[in-house]
């Protein structure tokens, strides 16, 4: 459909639309013009915008900037966590239901569904919010489990004009069984039933890019969706490149080549401006960081998950020095490299368990100093005092620690930082505030995994390795390959192996 | 339930003579009633201030309990809103409570199958201890965020306070009646240019420009600002709005403020004003409802309130206001505090034949009209001055029955009362608890006795006869034949009857008993049992007849027997007003 049957059928007194968005096919634009045209129709109320990701909070904040304090962007998790923050009592959760979701792992699933029960079960509550939001965007529709589908829902019920955005091809979060992805397969049904459906088909993203790399991969999504595989036979629309290498790393995950066949990727990533290089995996991330030298960064993304171990240890075991110092290694294991349990890590933890008694020089005498601060005060301000001081040896170059890099610096840095509070469950309310409040982008050539790059987009990305591991045969990996394809607007590099490749590419 | 503004629960803490309350009024029309300085005006003040429509309020040490200022006072409402409030459009949403009939309770999810209910929100007043207002709203989760004057300035709180000067409706303030009607907030920027643009200078005359020319001299060479005019400039307190009001014309053409009417018209208007604007974010305050207003403008008005379907407070203490608010909710304020709500049909009823009832310092519930006559002689004699400027009223009960009824409801409801009745032998039980909560402010006739039997008991048989002569002495005719009819003697002499009642083996006392009381036994036909029981009439049973009755007492000796049970009752009374106990009243 054309962008101008889109915003009719959006403007339409039809009380629920779906629009089917394929990246890059200005849903956040549409969505956003449409907030101002709804807004301005408004006697009352506020135009509330719905997103999964801070990152896509960020771009709605930056589209919509112009219209009013009476757009509301937040994520449908903070959404339902204050709902669940002022309901606590009768859903039975703790009194800051944020916090208590990190502890679990960052799982804010069981508060999704006791707040959907309380909004289908009292339909007041949801005719109060319909009320204060006559009008609701939500973006990436795909990605609500049931409980957040069924909150939706129950808000329309009440009168809440419902405008969702989504792509099933886009469906990444979470690792769905068979009877989810059919539970997911009822809800378009239902909402096809419900109300009116439309597809958003302009490539908008290559317009002052590659045209045909836009409409390529349109086409490419449509094969992925029909199970079909994509077609990377010649000739190839202009931006699209595809590079045959073989991963020479025998370790799992692990990627590494000969100089000659790094030479003409190494080539493209210097002439460029900017670069986003996509993994399925994150351990794969982190081999191509050594694998140039650690010269790009890791684009951290939102979450911070060794970050909400390390608190929920403390949150445990504050008090108990050997399983802080278990959990400080296993830190410090995710965010650095070199931290290794025969270089380092074996004697920190002896160090701890002992309580820093032996006498040392050099590197042990470090990592005892280390330790000593976990000994002295095992709670989070040993811990952020202990991370210090391992920053300080890296950055002075001290014997022995030369080796150690920290990858994640963010994540690094927010756990240093955690001292500066009174208690960690404070700290870990006010590390989650500040990142919703300034939303940081990537740098200019950064590498990230494919579900933390979901929601960018970038002038030129590579994508790699596409080898059968990466992107099989499943619906799971369709999605994956699709949002790595459709990220970059000027050119889309594959690097892809002769043996074994992806059962969803069509190569000569 | 509508969706509409209504107080579902008030909750008052340490506020001016109200250290606490909790009230749960009705949803349409409630009238507080209560004798004297019981907090009648402090409710009302509370809700006002509760649901003030600016910030700027002041609050002094005599708001506070006890004027005990180092601790908070609270104004704590239940209350539901209509969106029109925008009370779910502040800064910070407002999340709903549920109200179950008692309370505001978090909504829960698993009380299967329980019905939703209207959504309430529990909004707070407190007074600081550094005498400051604050206004707030308590969310589900017991955190609290301001509430802003803007929804309260939504809530239209038409107030008629007992302040006769007061004419703020009538005027252009923020969130009065007249601001809520006219509806549009530019209108005070409109006229403030407007006269702005007024050449003031024009106006003067030569002696006042040669007075300003002189000072701007004085000025530029003292090198203050100069080159002097002069022109309206704005001064804090006094605001365009408060400058302007509705005026009318009178008969004579002359164009007057409204605020220079009566205090009567004034409140009229104020109402019909507050009428013209939305019904459903209205609530109703009214202080001394009559004030100003002839009996028929009362029950004008009344009923146009009554009409309006809108929640209302009111006070009065007028008994034409209370018989005609025929569908309000009565509440009676104890001077502890305690508030109960006067219902039943029997409440109803008494409010409409008596409303003066429910205005007294302490009302007596008579059984009968026999009783009140009766009563009101025992309290002539047992009272220094007259009983009913102590503010003790007689009610009539309408009959034994209706009487416990009253009293029952009259009990509930903690209001200060009494009764006089007779013991028919029927509810014994009912009786029994009502006693052991009044004690002596119940008196009832021991043993299955009513007035007439017990005082006639008491009077020698030497003095019987004289029940039956008038002030000069001559005989009844009309009693003397209820006695020959009863006991079948064609004379209607003193001697016949008494002859009869010999023959009839009966006594003269027991036959003037049964007349008087009208006793007629069942094997009569109806028209000749309907006859008998008239016989009443033509003794006692009326209120002159209840005070000849008491009179009898006094004058033929049977004071003495009945003082015992009479005069504790008469003790309990002057109790209430305050009366130091007596040991004997005077007799003959």
């Amino acid at each position: 459909m054309g962008d101008d049957e889109i915003a009719e059928l959006l403007d339409s007194p039809e009380r629920l639309v779906t629009v089917s968005a394929p990246a890059g096919c200005g849903k956040t634009y549409q969505g956003a013009l449409y907030a101002a045209r709804a807004l301005a129709n408004l006697n009352r109320g506020r135009v509330l915008i719905l997103t999964h990701t801070h990152a896509a909070c960020n771009v709605f904040a930056s589209a919509t900037s112009s219209v009013s304090a009476r757009v509301e962007i937040k994520t449908l998790d903070a959404f339902i966590v204050e709902i669940a923050r002022i309901y606590h009592r009768p859903l039975d959760l703790p009194s800051d239901p944020a916090a208590w979701a990190q502890g679990q792992d960052g799982d804010f699933a069981v508060i999704a569904e006791r707040v959907a029960g309380l909004l289908v079960s009292r339909p007041m509550v949801a005719t109060a919010l319909a009320r204060r939001y006559p009008v609701i965007i939500g973006d990436e529709h795909q990605d609500s489990s049931s409980a957040q589908h069924q909150l939706m829902m129950s808000l329309h019920s009440a009168g809440t004009v419902m405008r969702l955005f989504g792509d099933r091809m886009q469906t990444l979060y979470g690792n769905k069984t068979a009877a989810e992805r059919q539970a997911d397969q009822v809800r378009w049904d239902e909402l096809g039933d419900k109300g009116k459906i439309g597809t958003l088909s302009n490539p908008h993203r290559w317009h002052d890019g590659s045209v045909d790399l836009g409409r390529w991969i349109l086409r490419a999504r449509e094969a992925l969706e029909n199970g079909e595989a994509v077609d990377l036979r010649e000739p190839l629309p202009e931006g699209l490149g595809v590079i045959r290498v073989e991963n020479r790393s025998q370790r799992h995950n692990d990627f590494w080549l000969n100089p000659d066949d790094r030479r003409p990727i190494d080539a493209k990533i210097n002439r460029l401006p900017s670069m986003l290089v996509l993994s399925r995996n994150n351990d794969t991330v982190k081999s191509l960081r050594v694998f140039w030298n650690r010269r790009y960064s890791i684009w951290e993304g939102h979450t911070r998950y060794a970050l909400t171990e390390l608190l929920s240890a403390l949150e445990l075991d504050c008090g108990n020095v050997v399983a802080l110092a278990n959990a400080t290694v296993s830190f410090l294991q995710k965010t650095c490299k070199g931290f290794a349990n025969r270089s380092h890590a074996d004697r920190f933890l002896r160090e701890a368990r002992e309580g820093c008694i032996s006498s040392a020089r050099g590197k042990p005498a470090l990592l005892q100093a280390m330790a000593k601060e976990l000994v002295d005060r095992p709670n989070h301000i040993g811990v952020s005092r202990c991370l210090q001081l391992l920053n300080r040896f890296v950055s002075e170059e001290a014997g022995g620690f030369t080796e150690i890099k920290i990858d994640y610096r963010r994540e690094f840095r927010d756990a240093v930082s955690l001292g500066d509070f009174s208690d960690s469950s404070i700290a870990l309310r006010e590390i989650n505030r500040r990142r919703a409040f300034i939303r940081p982008m990537p740098p200019g050539k950064a590498l990230s995994t494919i579900h933390k790059a979901k929601g960018m987009e970038c002038d030129h990305a590579i994508i790699m390795p596409c080898d059968r591991k990466s992107f099989s045969n499943s619906a799971i990996s369709r999605c994956l390959l699709y949002v790595a394809l459709s990220r970059a607007k000027r050119s889309l590099t594959l690097i892809v192996p002769h043996d074994d490749p992806s059962p969803l590419l069509i190569l000569d | 339930m509508p969706d509409s503004a209504r107080i579902y629960k008030l909750i008052i803490k340490r506020f001016r003579g109200i250290e606490t309350l909790e009230w749960t009024p009705a949803l349409g029309m409630n009238v507080l009633l209560g004798g004297g300085d019981t907090g009648k005006s402090t409710i009302l003040d509370a809700l006002r201030l509760l649901l003030h429509p600016s910030n700027h309020v002041s609050v002094s040490e005599f708001d506070y309990w006890k004027r005990q200022h180092d601790d908070e006072f609270a104004i704590e409402a239940i209350i539901s809103l209509p969106d029109s409030t925008e009370i779910g459009h502040q800064q910070k949403f407002a999340w709903p409570w549920q109200w179950n009939g008692h309370e505001a309770v978090v909504p829960s999810v698993d009380e299967g199958g329980a019905e939703d209910s209207e959504p309430v929100y529990r909004i707070r007043a407190i007074g600081t201890t550094d005498l400051e207002m604050s206004w707030e709203i308590v969310q589900p989760n017991e955190e609290t965020n301001s509430l802003s004057a803007a929804v309260r300035r939504k809530i239209g709180v038409v107030r008629l306070t007992n302040d006769t000067r007061n004419d703020r409706d009538l005027r252009l303030v923020y969130g009065s009646a007249l601001d809520r009607l006219v509806a549009d907030p530019a209108l005070r920027g409109r006229l403030g240019r407007r006269l702005s643009e007024i050449d003031l200078q024009t106006e003067l005359g030569d002696d006042s420009i040669a007075a300003l020319a002189t000072l701007d001299n004085t000025l530029a060479a003292e090198q203050l600002p100069h080159n002097l005019a002069l022109g309206l400039t704005s001064s804090q307190g006094l605001s365009i709005g408060a400058l302007t009001g509705l005026v009318a014309t009178d008969s004579s053409g002359t164009q007057l403020p409204l605020a220079s009417w009566g205090s009567g018209t004034r409140r009229m208007v104020t109402l019909q004003i507050a009428k013209a604007t939305e019904a459903n974010t209205r609530i109703t305050i009214i202080d001394e409802i009559e004030r100003g207003l002839e009996p028929y403008r009362l029950r004008n008005l009344t009923h146009s309130l009554l009409n309006d379907g809108v929640q209302g407070f009111i006070t009065t203490h007028s008994a034409v206001a209370i018989s005609a608010m025929a569908d309000a909710h009565l509440w009676y304020l104890d001077s502890g505090g305690q508030i109960g709500e006067l219902q039943g049909a029997d409440i109803a009823r008494q409010q409409q034949r008596d409303a003066e009832t429910f205005l007294a310092k302490l009302a007596v519930i008579c059984e009968g009209v026999t009783e009140m006559g009766f009563l009101s002689v025992l309290l002539e004699r047992g009272i220094e001055g007259d009983y009913r400027n102590y503010g003790i009223h007689l009610a009539d009960g309408k009959g034994n029955d209706s009487t416990l009824a009253l009293l029952k409801s009259l009990n509930g409801a903690g209001l200060q009362f009494a009764g006089f009745a007779d013991d028919e032998g029927r509810d014994p039980g009912q009786w029994r608890d009502l006693k052991a909560s009044m004690g002596h402010r119940l008196f009832q006739w021991p043993d299955q006795c009513c007035s007439e039997e017990a005082v006639i008991g008491t009077i020698g048989d030497e003095n019987l006869h004289l029940l039956l002569r008038d002030d000069d002495g001559d005989l009844i005719g009309d009693r003397m034949r209820t006695l020959a009819t009863r006991i079948g003697s064609q004379t209607k002499t003193l001697e016949a009857i008494e002859e009869s009642c010999t023959r009839n083996d009966m006594t003269l006392r027991q036959l003037i008993i049964e007349a008087a009381t009208g006793k007629a036994p069942d094997c009569l036909e109806r028209p000749q049992r309907k006859e008998w029981k008239a016989h009443a009439k033509q003794w006692f049973k009326s209120e002159l007849g209840g005070r000849e009755l008491a009179c009898h007492m006094f004058r033929l000796g049977g004071w003495p027997a009945l003082k015992s049970i009479l005069l504790p009752h008469v003790n309990a009374i002057r109790l209430v007003v305050e009366l130091p106990e007596i040991e004997n009243i005077r007799n003959g």
